[in-house]
């Protein structure tokens, strides 16, 4: 009898891998796909390298407030802050970050930041290409995270200077 | 007074009658929160978070304004009293703006504080708030009007605190502001003390601003480098790429002897040690030319050409200065260094008071030197000469608060009509240079009446003003430079019953610059140079010649017989007006922060470290003795301390009998005790008080600090009061015999509130203020 | 200094009616601004030093009351009540109507310096109301008729006395 058992076993396994093989694929093909995403999907809430958000006037969302430095579990969020002149106007508020910083070596991906930031300026984008040879280049600098578009041409960016020279799309995608 | 019993929520408590209700709900840790109440500034009643339920009453009360009385039963957290907080805080942030993202107050401010206590997370407005732009009163202090909550504290710690009244309060109801004193910006003493007492962001330091976030810094609690007065100071500092930048100034803790005051000086004139001016490499005179070199070629360099001159010529032909803003530690050292190492008397500094003359007329009597606390708490204080308000700002602080709060009568004997005349019950003005005479008068000398008679000061009052500081019992005795030599004894054995004295000098550690022997003819405690003296025992034999002086030593430079000279952070070209081609024979180093008109004419400069970015101690001018804690970093500099003995070493000489270091324990730090979070703290800091911690460097001064308190017997203070950051009254009555000087060589600092010998020329801030137009020039304080 | 003699004799009598000098600040700085038509810096910087006080804070004391003012005002100062009584007999009206009529608004002067105007809590004339106020003298029981009357009238005097 447990010939028998096991034999209806076997098959009713089988049976599930010969059905699926039938099925159409759903692996993605990252990196051979279609479009500027190269086949890679995202899932919206994907935490991947920080976005730094900009407002519909195009300056800068962060008023460095230091809260995301201050919420940062790993500690690699460095800012000094500046004020803003009537000659020279970077952020929406007084004050604006003149030196941001997130350490890639250090972070966590954990949202803290996102969490913390009362004006909405950092966000998780959907960067994730980040390997390198290289640990001082996972230092990023403000200038690598801001957003490359503003926030009137299109909802948040998902992808920060770095991502885009690295071949990612400037504007949302569908699927990113 | 009669202690009064009351019940607060169900607790039953006693306190004195007279208690605010507030203060009596403290003292047995029940919180009422409050704005606009403060300690020590009058009643206001104006924000209305204290409301308490007191049985009997029809309607909330003030604690803050209510006095207890006996038998009163009060509910501080009942509903009714939660919901009126709760009011408070909703009408409070009806018209304050929620920028607290950018609001350096962000993270420490009350109003945040108590939203998060006792607030409403909605509000029931809708109206649009009423914005204004911030102004700027100051390169120091701007204006946030919307954020300003009306409680008063400013306009009050202007007035009450500092008798400066410049802030004001205009129009009325809703639209009530806050106002300066010249319309549109102020014109003050620029304490900043408005801006630590606003409990919200609404005054903002213009030095601070935007700099960073509470959180962000470490906090260090140290001496003050500036005046002689030894104000607490608690530095936030901030890793820079250069080291720890010092970014705010302040002592909200309320510890040390300052309680929460600071003058401008103390609060933003930080900012000398991030001048771009700043010297961070060692410079070699070569080819005529200061050039940068390596910290061993200078070394070597400073070495060699001191021990050759010894050698050759014997120690008398090196001089050797020393500043009275090193730290004790390295003012001992350097007495040491030239005596022990160098063999030489020729040991001085920029003197701005007689120490020595005080020692001398103190000898034997102990309890006759005040301490700055002792100003606040005596009954009756006799100021003569000097204008604390400029060059004293706590001296100047704490006699207006003992004013105010105790009712002291301030008695004021100067040539100017300097302000602390308006708290004065006696105010004497006399011709200006006529301080002796008036010393000689108080002690009984009617002869010298001839030369103090001056405009509304005539025979009679003067006679009735002796009359009266002699029926005072504990009088506190402030006297300024003026009084030297002869003229400070006869002022100490002068008839005033169970007097205090206090030598007013100028720098921050000019009387530990005296303690620590930087004098020609005195060892530390104002020792003579004996051969028998405990230095000679400890540190073997010594030069007993007395030495030069600063003048002396530029005529022996100029005459060839003095060969090289030592300067250690001072400026006595500046200072002493000396020939700097006097010194082109001599063989020149200089230890200094900035290319000063002595480290011009150098051989060998080398940069220095300043007191805030080292450890120590200072002693004030009234013999507090403090700690001073590493607060700054510098990349580039040397403490003074750390060059005094790499020189010695260089010279060939053996270090351990310059710093005994190494005795103590075996180096247990306190990691064989487990890993219980902050016992290993504690055991080191045991340790460090026992005595017991092993000094593992040569360039540890707790190495040199044990030796002071085993050699000089003022010093003789409880360590451990001393590390828990407390000041240690010195009694210069417990030191040496002293010596008699040279008047002459005490030269006044001239500083005011708005300059700082050498410090100052480099303070941004300091230089900002408008109020600095009139201060002395730099070449007339150029000094330490 | 620039008083009168009249203002002299008045101040020094306040003086006496006082415990201190600073008390007499209030009705001082009335008188000074019937004499001079407004609290000038001048005049700030004089009290202030005759009465032992800072010029701040007799600016604070300025600014608190709404009838002392430190701009110059036009020679005749309207003040229309607007409050309930003279509100619901036509204040309102009559308000607009010397706005319109003078071409100026609340707390401004007509170019000429001969009108100010100003609309103003209760001034205690509610039983004749609609009630105005020019300087010191009233005018009762008003409408827009009577109201061009007034101000004719003003007008004609301010031009005689020119």
């Amino acid at each position: 009898m447990s010939v028998i058992k096991n034999i209806g076993a076997i098959a009713k396994g089988m049976s599930i891998t010969f059905g699926e093989m039938l099925q159409p694929t759903t692996v993605e093909n990252y990196p051979d796909g279609p479009g500027p995403l190269k086949g890679a999907q995202f899932q919206e809430r994907f935490r991947g390298t920080h976005v730094l958000q900009r407002d519909e006037n195009g300056l800068e969302k962060c008023v460095a407030c230091f809260l995301c430095a201050a919420a940062c579990p790993s500690n690699c969020i460095y800012i000094e802050a500046a004020e803003n002149t009537a000659e020279q106007r970077i952020s929406g508020a007084e004050r604006y970050a003149k030196v941001y910083n997130i350490d890639y070596n250090r972070c966590i991906f954990c949202g803290y930041c996102v969490e913390a930031c009362p004006t909405d300026a950092i966000t998780h984008g959907h960067g994730f290409e980040s390997a390198t040879f290289n640990a001082s280049a996972l230092v990023y600098r403000k200038e690598q995270m801001l957003s490359p578009t503003p926030a009137h041409m299109g909802s948040n960016s998902v992808f920060n200077h770095a991502d885009v020279e690295a071949g990612a799309p400037a504007l949302p995608q569908a699927g990113s | 007074m009669a202690d009064l019993t009351l019940t607060v929520d169900g607790k039953k408590l006693t306190a004195p009658a007279g208690t605010l209700l507030i203060e009596a709900c403290k003292s047995v840790g029940i919180e009422v929160p409050s704005f606009c109440y403060y300690p020590n500034l009058s009643l206001q009643g104006a924000c209305r978070m204290c409301l308490v339920k007191i049985e009997k009453m029809p309607k909330l009360q003030t604690a803050c304004t209510t006095v207890i009385s006996e038998g009163m039963v009060v509910a501080t957290d009942s509903d009714e009293v939660r919901q009126a907080r709760k009011s408070m805080v909703e009408l409070l942030l009806g018209n304050h703006p929620l920028d607290c993202p950018v609001c350096d107050a962000g993270g420490e401010c009350e109003l945040q504080d108590m939203a998060f206590s006792y607030g409403a997370a909605e509000s029931k407005f809708m109206e649009a708030k009423n914005h204004k732009d911030e102004q700027q009163w100051s390169p120091v202090v701007y204006f946030d009007r919307p954020r300003c909550i009306l409680c008063y504290r400013c306009v009050r710690v202007c007035g009450e605190g500092m008798d400066v009244w410049a802030l004001g309060v205009q129009n009325r109801g809703v639209s009530s502001v806050i106002a300066p004193n010249k319309q549109d910006h102020l014109e003050c003493e620029e304490c900043g003390m408005c801006i630590d007492i606003c409990p919200v962001g609404a005054l903002t330091s213009g030095a601070y601003r935007y700099k960073t976030r509470p959180w962000e810094m470490n906090h260090i609690g140290t001496t003050c480098t500036h005046c002689a007065d030894g104000c607490k100071t608690t530095l936030g500092v901030r890793r820079s790429d250069t080291g720890m930048e010092i970014v705010r100034g302040d002592n909200r803790d309320k510890s040390g002897i300052n309680n929460d005051f600071l003058c401008i000086k103390g609060r933003y004139a930080f900012d000398f040690a991030h001048s771009t001016e700043r010297l961070t490499q060692p410079l070699i005179r070569k080819d005529g030319k200061l050039s940068p070199a390596t910290w061993e070629e200078a070394f070597a360099l400073a070495g060699k050409n001191f021990a050759e001159i010894r050698t050759a010529h014997g120690g008398e032909a090196i001089g050797v200065v020393g500043s009275s803003r090193t730290t004790n530690e390295e003012n001992y050292l350097l007495s040491k260094f030239a005596r022990m190492v160098l063999g030489t008397n020729n040991v001085d500094h920029h003197r701005t008071a007689d120490f020595p003359a005080l020692a001398a007329a103190l000898r034997g009597k102990s309890g006759q030197t005040a301490s700055m606390r002792d100003v606040l708490s005596a009954p009756a204080i006799l100021l003569i000469g000097n204008n604390p308000t400029e060059q004293h700002p706590l001296l100047a602080w704490q006699i207006r608060s003992n004013v105010r709060l105790r009712r002291a009568k301030l008695y004021v004997v100067n040539s100017q009509p300097i302000k602390l005349r308006r708290q004065a019950a006696g105010f004497a003005q006399i011709p200006a240079g006529a301080e002796a005479h008036a010393v000689a008068f108080l002690a009984g000398d009617d002869a010298a009446l001839d030369h103090l008679v001056h405009q509304s000061a005539t025979r009679e009052s003067l006679l009735a003003l002796r009359d009266k500081l002699r029926a005072e019992t504990g009088l506190v005795v402030a006297f300024s430079s003026e009084i030297r030599g002869a003229d400070v004894a006869r002022l100490v054995h002068s008839k005033f019953a169970g007097a205090k004295f206090i030598a007013l000098a100028d720098y921050a550690n000019s009387r530990g610059a005296a303690d620590m022997g930087l004098y020609p003819d005195l060892l530390p405690g104002y020792e003579p140079l004996t051969t028998d003296s405990r230095f000679a025992q400890e540190w073997g034999t010594l030069p007993t010649v007395p030495g030069l002086t600063v003048p002396a030593m530029a005529a022996a430079a100029k005459a060839g017989t003095l060969k090289a000279l030592y300067v250690v952070g001072a400026n006595p070209v500046a200072r002493f007006g000396l020939d700097p081609f006097a010194f082109s024979g001599s063989f020149v180093v200089v230890q200094d922060m900035f290319l000063t008109e002595t480290a011009l004419m150098a051989d060998i400069v080398l940069p220095a470290a300043n007191a805030y970015e080292k450890s120590g101690t200072f002693t004030n001018t009234c013999g507090d003795l403090q700690l001073v804690k590493k607060a700054g970093e510098v990349a580039g500099v040397k403490s003074d301390f750390e060059m005094i003995v790499r020189i010695a070493d260089a010279m060939g000489f053996e270090v351990r009998k310059l710093v005994p270091f190494g005795g103590g324990t075996h180096a247990d730090m306190g990691q064989s005790r487990g890993a219980q979070s902050g016992e290993a703290d504690r055991h080191s800091v045991w340790l460090e008080a026992h005595g017991l911690e092993p000094r593992m460097s040569p360039f540890d001064p707790v190495a040199i600090f044990d030796e002071i308190q085993r050699l000089v017997p003022s010093y003789h203070v409880s360590r451990l009061d001393l590390l828990a950051g407390n000041d240690q009254h010195t009694d210069i009555g417990e030191a040496g015999p002293g010596a008699a000087h040279d008047p002459n060589l005490i030269i006044p600092a001239n500083d005011d509130l708005f300059s700082s010998g050498t410090l100052g020329r480099y303070s941004h801030t300091l230089n900002s203020v408008m109020e600095n137009k009139n201060a002395p020039a730099p070449s007339e304080v150029g000094a330490d | 200094m620039f008083f009168s003699d009249e203002f002299e004799a008045r101040f020094a009598d306040m003086l006496t009616h006082y415990p201190t000098r600073r008390s007499t600040l209030v009705p001082t700085l009335l008188y000074a601004q019937d004499e001079i038509g407004y609290l000038s810096d001048e005049v700030v910087a004089e009290l202030a030093q005759r009465l032992d006080l800072n010029e701040l804070e007799v600016r604070n004391v300025i600014s608190y009351y709404s009838m002392l003012v430190t701009k110059p005002r036009g020679k005749y100062n309207i003040q229309v009540c607007t409050n309930i009584a003279c509100m619901l007999k036509g204040g309102e009206e009559l308000l607009d109507h010397c706005k319109h009529k003078l071409g100026i608004g609340h707390k401004e002067t007509t170019p000429d310096g001969e009108f100010s105007l100003e609309e103003v809590e209760c001034i205690g004339a509610c039983s004749w109301a609609p009630a105005i106020q020019v300087n010191y003298d009233f005018h009762e029981n008003l409408t827009v008729q009577k109201m061009d009357e007034v101000l004719d009238d003003y007008k004609k005097k301010g031009g005689e006395i020119l």
